[in-house]
């Protein structure tokens, strides 16, 4: 069965398979010419250097982070975060609670069926009859949800749970935190949807097999597989896209059991030259947009769950994909080229001219001309250094990033190396100078107080209220990575409130012992437990103002007392409601814990 | 209710300062030292607008009853104008077209002239897909789907002036719907009451902190935080002087319990709160009727009876600020003319969609449906798109809003405005 290609695949492509321990811990670069952090000339101390590498390439450091940083030295830290190969037994061992994740798209095609199919299937199957459906009514809803069951079906929001709390899981506690980060990074910026229907339910895969495991690699491969990917193909469309006059053999030719008009589809070729490479002003016409079209076209996906006992599956399934190739047909894992789709006439993109009878490997060709091209290199280092330096990264730090981008066949970690060793890197104007995503918020937080996550759901809706409903953003821009986004009225109000909630433990799911932080020791006074907690959130942060500002507040007789009043009117409240995550949290001093809760939700959290 | 106008009014900013704990907020002070006081404290024009996303059946809600291929293309989805004793008829507007009959409270709106309907409308791009379609309408772009930003949003840049509060874009959505996403001031609230300080089962508690918060940002080094923490402190406060909490409609006005109904009274208050409220945003669901979606019971009845009871409500309980405020409902296309095989309709082409205002040309249907004969039909199925939604869109932002640069709001658009707005 095909499925089987699937996992074979995700194997190949490392899901799965063991970490090897990191060998290479030295920060050498290809040639074994070590390099070095110019972070003295900036004026700053290691240990303030270590804290502002950790800032960028992490989620935010743990308490003790900023001192193991410096103890091993800041390039061999980041040389470790580069080879991504860290052991994460523990991350692994509980994502292994979680059954859908590791499954090929075949598999979550045959297993998560979306609402209206399972509608569909169960007419067909004579379950309901088609002119009783009515899906607002309780026992009807209740025949549907039998009938899934005895089918083995699961409801897709399932699958997208268990992702979203993999999201979570990963970012908080993955050793290579690089590696998450950077696949944060490029899922953004090839961003897909669940508010697309089509694609949503490739998006998990999408992200684990393609994304990641290339989230440090070279920028044509990672360009290919997405191009490549089902997830791709049905968010932008290019699964559609055929010969405008096509022979008949395409008309019968339907994929995924889809409906495919025939004809040309722009949507993916003017995507993949303004978002995911050239950028709008890189260079390209509208020409360019259609003549790229016609390259891509025939590129769509093999026959996947029902489809594959269809008949286009039952057509294919009489050849090898030896014969199949022979015949100028490609298939690969989930991705199939249609030649009898595609546009055989002769294409100019970007003056580059591609013969008439060509197939697959001209849009090979194509992407390849693309993450190759200058203004790709000029793009992609602008978006990273926006995304690791600054809203407004100087130009000779994307010049540099970008000439390594050319010279070294668009290898991302000569590029992040290049940016690092730069000294706009580590400039005054770059320090503290990035607004924390909602997401990065959250996960600092979680990792700043070493919280645990027992149900990461709470968290992930936390993120969304605060404007970064992870996987759902509408748009093929992806998120925009700018503090003016992230930062207004509602969304800063909300971000204090997460502060709160979550030092008072008041997170169903996460749980917070803030006197283990310090030891077990308690504070002797608010104002103590602000120096004291300010250093372990904040480390290396010059937390005068802060304190000035807070602590006339905080010695306040008054104060104490009212919160204590008042916490321990809302416990008695609470434990009526025998809320067990609740009253965890609650143990804490809630003096201190309304101490840490404003930390998190300071103005000087918000920046890294 | 006191507004912030009755407090101007009554005697300025010092008496205004009085109720609020932190002072003046900033940017009444700032106002007050600029030179745009004087169209700062207009009373503003709020557009208001409605996205039912799905797919609304337009032949359904407003029904060419006098048209014979619909009723054969209908069998058992078809109302008639004329009371048959089993079934709701169609509320007739004028001897061609029906209003649903759950519709019912629009049918004064429409007769006294504020509720016009614009029918054929859609995009030219013929996506049968709710998120391509969606994606496209709500860009404004119907052929280019890396436009970054959303035509509302587009909108605001064009007021003419800078967002003057916090509230100038609203959207009663949990997240940033596509068309606010961009670089203009614009925020998203799923319920007012969220806007404030606040820690579950301790009130207290959240109150303290809530002034250290505001504090901090007060002296935060960076403008941003520090700007916008201000903005979020006066906004909440105004809010919370507005004692949104017990907020009482105008004699007489019951919302619908139900989202859509929940979103339009809080548009309301924010708009009686005169909070500087100029472009509203919020949805509706469920239009998406494959499956027996009924005649005059069912989901789609159920649908359009809260459509119409929310914005009829809206509409009465606005009382004096009705000229200020012009409600457009709009869906990213239209069903299939034929019923399918399980009593609902198919993703279609055109549909109609709803004005309301006291500037809006009301009374009429607008638009051009043809006999719904196959071959009038695009693609052979679809009630085809005559009236491209640009037209509509930029016809209502030009005459409410005083926006009139199309290129901006409407790039790759040159086509005619829409008259479906007074002079």
């Amino acid at each position: 069965m095909k499925w089987i290609i699937g996992v074979v695949l995700a194997a190949i492509m490392g899901f799965g398979v063991a970490p090897k321990p990191a060998d290479r811990f030295r920060g050498d670069d290809e040639k074994g010419k070590s390099y070095r952090f110019p972070w003295q000339r900036a004026g700053l101390t290691e240990r303030q250097a270590a804290a502002h590498l950790l800032s960028r390439f992490t989620y935010g450091a743990t308490p003790g982070e900023v001192d193991a940083v410096v103890k091993m030295g800041l390039e061999n830290w980041f040389a470790q975060q580069l080879a991504a190969q860290l052991p994460d037994d523990s991350l692994d061992r509980i994502l292994s609670r979680y059954d859908a994740l590791a499954l090929s798209n075949s598999e979550v095609v045959e297993t998560y069926p979306r609402n209206g199919q399972v509608i569909r299937m169960a007419i067909r199957d004579g379950v309901v009859d088609k002119d009783s459906v009515r899906t607002d009514r309780k026992e009807y809803r209740q025949v549907i949800q039998n009938y899934m069951q005895e089918k083995g079906y699961k409801r897709e929001q399932e699958l997208f749970r268990q992702f979203f709390c993999q999201k979570i899981l990963r970012a908080a506690y993955t050793h290579n935190q690089l590696k998450e980060v950077m696949t944060d990074f490029w899922f953004n910026h090839f961003n897909v949807s669940i508010t697309k229907n089509d694609c949503a339910e490739f998006i998990p895969a999408y992200e684990r097999d393609v994304i990641r495991p290339n989230a440090l690699g070279r920028f044509n491969e990672l360009l290919l597989k997405t191009a490549k990917s089902p997830a791709m193909l049905y968010y932008l469309d290019n699964f559609t896209s055929s010969a405008a006059n096509n022979d008949a053999m395409a008309g019968r030719q339907q994929a995924g059991g889809k409906a495919r008009p025939r004809g040309l589809n722009e949507n993916y070729a003017r995507e993949v030259m303004e978002l995911h490479t050239l950028g709008v002003d890189g260079g390209y016409t509208q020409k360019d947009v259609t003549e790229a079209a016609r390259v891509l076209t025939g590129w769509g996906v093999y026959p996947l769950g029902q489809a594959a006992r269809g008949p286009q599956a039952a057509r294919l399934a009489r050849f090898s994909d030896e014969q199949i190739a022979r015949r100028g047909f490609v298939h690969e894992g989930d991705f199939f080229f249609n030649e009898n789709r595609h546009d055989k006439g002769a294409k100019v993109v970007l003056g580059h001219v591609f013969p008439a009878g060509g197939g697959y490997e001209e849009g090979v060709e194509l992407l390849g001309l693309l993450a190759h091209h200058p203004s790709t290199a000029r793009f992609i280092c602008h978006k990273l250094a926006v995304r690791f330096v600054s809203d407004d990264p100087p130009a000779t730090l994307v010049d540099k990033m970008s000439k390594t981008f050319v010279e070294k066949n668009g290898d991302i970690r000569q590029v992040l190396i290049a940016m690092v060793t730069s000294p706009d890197f580590w400039s005054p104007e770059a320090l503290r100078e990035k607004t924390k995503s909602p997401f990065e918020l959250a996960i600092g937080a979680v990792r700043s107080l070493h919280a645990t996550i027992y149900q990461p759901m709470q968290l992930y809706n936390w993120v969304a209220r605060m404007g970064e409903r992870k996987y759902y953003y509408q748009a093929p821009t992806g998120f925009p990575d700018k503090g003016t986004y992230w930062i207004n009225t509602g969304s800063l109000l909300s971000r204090m409130n997460f502060g709160l909630a979550l030092a008072a433990g008041k997170i169903p799911g996460i749980s917070v012992d803030l006197l283990a932080l310090n030891n077990g020791h308690e504070p002797e006074s608010a104002e103590a437990a602000l120096l004291t907690y300010g250093h372990i959130i904040l480390p290396e942060r010059n937390l005068d103002a802060t304190v000035k500002r807070l602590t006339p507040m905080l010695n306040d007789p008054e104060l104490t007392r009212k919160v204590e009043k008042a916490s321990a009117n809302a416990q008695a409240a609470d434990s009526t409601r025998m809320d067990v995550q609740t009253m965890q949290g609650d143990q804490s001093d809630p003096m201190l814990a309304q101490v840490v809760g404003i930390i998190i939700g300071s103005p000087e959290y918000q920046r890294r | 209710m006191a507004s912030r106008r009755a407090f101007l009014k009554s005697g300025g900013l010092a008496l205004f300062g009085v109720g609020l704990m932190g002072g003046i907020p900033a940017f009444m002070a700032e106002a007050a030292a600029s030179e745009k006081v004087p169209s700062l404290y207009k009373r503003k024009r709020v557009l208001v607008c409605i996205f039912q996303r799905g797919a609304m059946d337009g032949l359904m809600a407003v029904t060419p009853f006098t048209d014979t291929y619909l009723q054969a293309a209908r069998p058992t989805l078809s109302l008639s104008a004329v009371a048959s004793g089993r079934k709701n008829p169609l509320i007739d507007l004028d001897g061609k077209w029906g209003l649903h009959p759950g519709m019912k409270s629009f049918e004064p709106l429409f007769r006294d002239g504020r509720l016009a309907i614009v029918h054929g409308i859609g995009s030219p791009n013929n996506t049968r897909s709710h998120f391509d379609a969606q994606d496209y309408m709500e860009s404004g772009t119907p052929f280019n789907k890396g436009t970054a930003s959303g035509w509302l949003n587009r909108a605001v840049g064009l007021l003419g002036h800078d967002a003057a509060t916090p509230f100038t874009a609203v959207s009663l959505t949990s997240a940033l719907p596509r068309s606010f996403y961009g670089d203009n001031p614009s925020v998203a609230i799923s319920n007012l009451q969220d806007f404030a300080i606040q820690l579950r089962g301790n009130p207290a508690a959240a109150n303290t902190a809530a002034k250290s918060f505001e504090d901090l940002y007060d002296q935060a080094s960076a403008g941003l935080l520090r700007d916008t923490g201000k903005e979020s402190f006066e906004a909440m406060k105004m809010l919370q002087q507005a004692d949104i909490r017990n907020y009482r409609p105008a004699a007489g006005v019951m919302y619908p319990n139900s989202p859509l109904g929940n979103s339009m009274r809080q548009i309301a208050q924010l708009v009686k709160m005169d909070v500087g409220l100029e472009v509203a945003f919020t949805e509706s669901n469920g239009w998406d009727t494959h499956f027996n979606q009924g005649t005059d019971n069912g989901v789609f009845s159920r649908n359009v009876t809260d459509l119409s009871n929310s914005i009829a409500a809206f509409w009465r309980d606005l009382d004096a600020y009705q000229d200020d405020v012009t409600v457009m409902t709009m869906t990213e296309f239209g069903r299939t003319v034929h019923q399918n095989g399980t009593g609902g309709t198919d993703h279609g082409r055109a549909s109609c969609n709803f004005i309301l205002g006291n500037h809006v040309a009301g009374g009429q249907v607008y638009g051009v449906v043809p006999a719904l004969a196959t071959e009038n039909l695009e693609d052979g199925r679809d009630l085809p798109v005559t009236t491209d939604f640009r037209s509509v869109f930029s016809a209502v932002a030009d005459a409410h809003l005083r926006i009139s640069n199309d290129r901006v709001l409407f790039p790759d658009w040159n086509g005619k405005k829409a008259g479906v707005m007074k002079g």
